[in-house]
């Protein structure tokens, strides 16, 4: 063996942030001699017995990492000892030292428990090998446990609840937060079926849903839902997160669900909600009530007008009327999040409401030249949604196409669907949208401000709206753009494997 | 025509009313005018009006109750019941804009806000 892989034995020896206690049970004094020198130069701390009986008696007193264990002594042979070491410390490492190295005994004490064995005679060398994986073994050992702890001290603080379960539903782990949200009182719920604790027929769905994901896909369930743990006390509203976890060839061993009490957030949003729903009502009754007399005197039922007076008052009443367009949205957008939008989802043909709404701003388009086609793949495409608030999205997008478009373009809308998803598009050749502002489109009463966009009217809450609502019913948005070129909105939902 | 026909304004919102009543006048119609649902039976019993333009939104008496009111009463019947729905207040969508007004008894509605002159036509469509 050469120097440099001497080094590195000793190195690894020696580097261990512990220093190893050895304990040396074995009759040859000679062979104690030789362990004691050469482990206690490799940093170890080294005690020494003669035969089994005394050996046992220091192993009951303290903690050994590791022993030396001679098979054949006096008295109780090693083979016996074993046994008993185990049992009073598993975690020790055991390395057997045996005069007569065959097969079967190397089996029978590696069955016992032993960790590894040295062939009598052995050389320094030797041992220190057998050694320094042993403390290899002990390290791993302590740093899984390290990370265990520092995992369930982690898991155990956190405010949000969680809960992983085994691909068999059984509870693997349960943080305070949790049990705390349930009202259950044990301590121990691990390896109980989860349907013991949980009675919600939702959630229990979710994990099994995570548990039987097909390997192909990663996805995150997410839902929320009411819990009422005693009459007395309120309803808590708890958004789940839930994933099923993997191993290394990507198959499901369980779930880990993630709780998190949103009660006070939907309060606020709530109030909020509230609030700018009155608002908007508020503003919107005098609005319309100074449309109607602006319109009585520009008829000239107030007495005659002249040209001047006419174009002002009607630039007056314009600009009222996209006032009440903004309250109007802003409405939406409040009942929206209000939770108006997790009522009454049904089952949706996509194809028909396309087709209903393109009939719908036809002529609209046509006002400006605008040729407005629908792009059909097939007869219908279902999906479960909120009518009302799928159509307000394709509403918006159409209108949205139809508002920054330059004269004479073309907007298409297609509706598809793949094995997963239910794809809506809506593009123009209009104006689009500048790169530095797509982040920005979603933002609510965001608009894109440059020559083009200053005589367009609008509110700045359309996609803010839309985003809402594809959000609400799990989709995602993506927007591609390019300045003079047009816009294209995709949209996908979710099938309804997962009907909420 | 010999006598001028009689149209009820109802609505809480008096400028509304102002507002409606001249563009009515204009057209040679006589305007009664009430700012809640109980004043609004009452005028509709008292004066028999051919038309009553009704807001639903209002305090005291909403406008389904007077328009259900009229409906079912077998002298009354007959009045044209024209209702000023908020529905444009909910999302616009198409399939919306036309349930609310024809799931009563009313014969018409016009959303809010009130486009007059649409609103004339309906009048001038129900008083031929």
């Amino acid at each position: 063996m050469n120097d440099n892989r001497k080094d590195f034995l000793k190195m690894s020896i020696k580097d261990a942030f512990f220093q190893p206690r050895v304990l040396i049970v074995d009759d040859e004094v000679r062979i104690q001699k030789v362990c004691r020198r050469l482990l206690a130069e490799e940093g170890c701390d080294v005690e020494s017995a003669e035969n089994g009986i005394k050996g046992l008696k220091m192993i009951k007193e303290k903690h050994f990492d590791i022993i030396l264990l001679d098979l054949m002594m006096p008295g109780i042979s090693g083979l016996e000892v074993l046994p008993d070491i185990k049992a009073h410390h598993p975690d020790t490492v055991v390395i057997v030292i045996t005069g007569y190295a065959t097969l079967e005994h190397s089996i029978e004490t590696m069955k016992k428990g032993a960790f590894d064995f040295l062939a009598k005679p052995f050389s320094p060398q030797e041992l220190r090998i057998v050694i320094s994986k042993a403390i290899e073994f002990i390290r791993t050992l302590q740093d899984i446990a390290t990370e265990k702890s520092r995992m369930r001290v982690m898991i155990n603080t956190l405010s949000n609840g969680v809960l992983t379960t085994d691909n068999q539903k059984q509870i693997a782990l349960a943080n305070p937060a949790f049990l705390k949200m349930i009202g259950c009182r044990k301590t121990s719920v691990i390896g109980h079926k989860v349907s013991e604790f949980i009675k919600d027929s939702k959630l229990l769905d979710m994990i099994d849903q995570a548990i039987h994901q097909s390997e192909e896909i990663f996805t995150e369930i997410t839902d929320e839902i009411d819990m009422t743990l005693s009459k007395d006390e309120e309803t808590m509203t708890i958004g789940i997160r839930c994933i099923p976890f993997r191993d290394r060839l990507n198959r499901n061993l369980g779930s880990i669900t993630v709780f998190n009490d949103v009660t006070a957030l939907k309060k606020i949003d709530q109030l909020k909600s509230n609030f700018v729903s009155m608002v908007a009502h508020e503003i919107k009754s005098p609005l319309n009530s100074i449309l109607m007399q602006l319109k009585v005197v520009l008829d000239g039922l107030a007495g005659e007008l002249t040209e001047k007076q006419k174009e002002i008052l009607q630039r007056s009443s314009d600009r009222i009327k996209s006032l009440t367009t903004l309250s109007s949205e802003l409405l939406d957008l409040s009942k929206i999040e209000s939770g108006l939008i997790n009522q009454e989802r049904e089952e949706l043909n996509l194809i028909e409401l396309i087709n209903g709404l393109v009939e719908f701003y036809r002529d609209k388009a046509a006002s400006k030249s605008i040729i407005l086609t629908v792009e059909k793949t097939k007869k219908e495409i279902r999906m479960m949604g909120n009518r009302t608030n799928i159509e307000e999205v394709v509403s918006n997008l159409i209108s949205n196409a139809i508002r920054y478009s330059p004269n004479g373009g073309t907007i298409t809308v297609l509706a598809d669907e793949k094995s997963d998803c239910a794809k809506i598009m809506v593009s123009d050749t209009g104006i689009g949208i500048p790169k530095d502002d797509l982040n920005h489109i979603f933002d609510r009463f965001f608009r894109v401000k440059n020559e083009t966009t200053r005589y367009i009217n609008g509110t700045g809450l359309g996609l803010s709206i839309v985003k809402s609502i594809v959000d609400a019913h799990h989709g995602t948005i993506e927007v591609e753009s390019e300045v003079n070129k047009g816009t294209c909105f995709s949209i996908y939902f979710p099938k309804s494997e997962y009907k909420i | 025509m010999s006598e001028k026909q009689l149209i009820l304004v109802v609505d809480d919102d008096p400028d509304l009313v102002e507002a409606v009543s001249m563009k009515l006048e204009s057209l040679e119609y006589r305007v009664a005018k009430a700012y809640d649902g109980e004043e609004a039976m009452e005028k509709i019993k008292e004066e028999k009006p051919i038309l009553v333009i009704l807001d639903v939104m209002m305090p005291r008496k909403n406008g389904w109750e007077v328009c259900d009111d009229i409906k079912n009463n077998d002298t009354l019947k007959n009045i044209v019941v024209v209702l000023l729905t908020a529905v444009a207040d909910s999302v616009k969508t198409t399939s919306y804009t036309h349930h609310d007004g024809k799931t009563t008894l009313a014969d018409d509605y016009i959303p809010k806000p009130i486009d007059l002159d649409k609103l004339m036509e309906i009048v001038q469509d129900h008083c031929r």
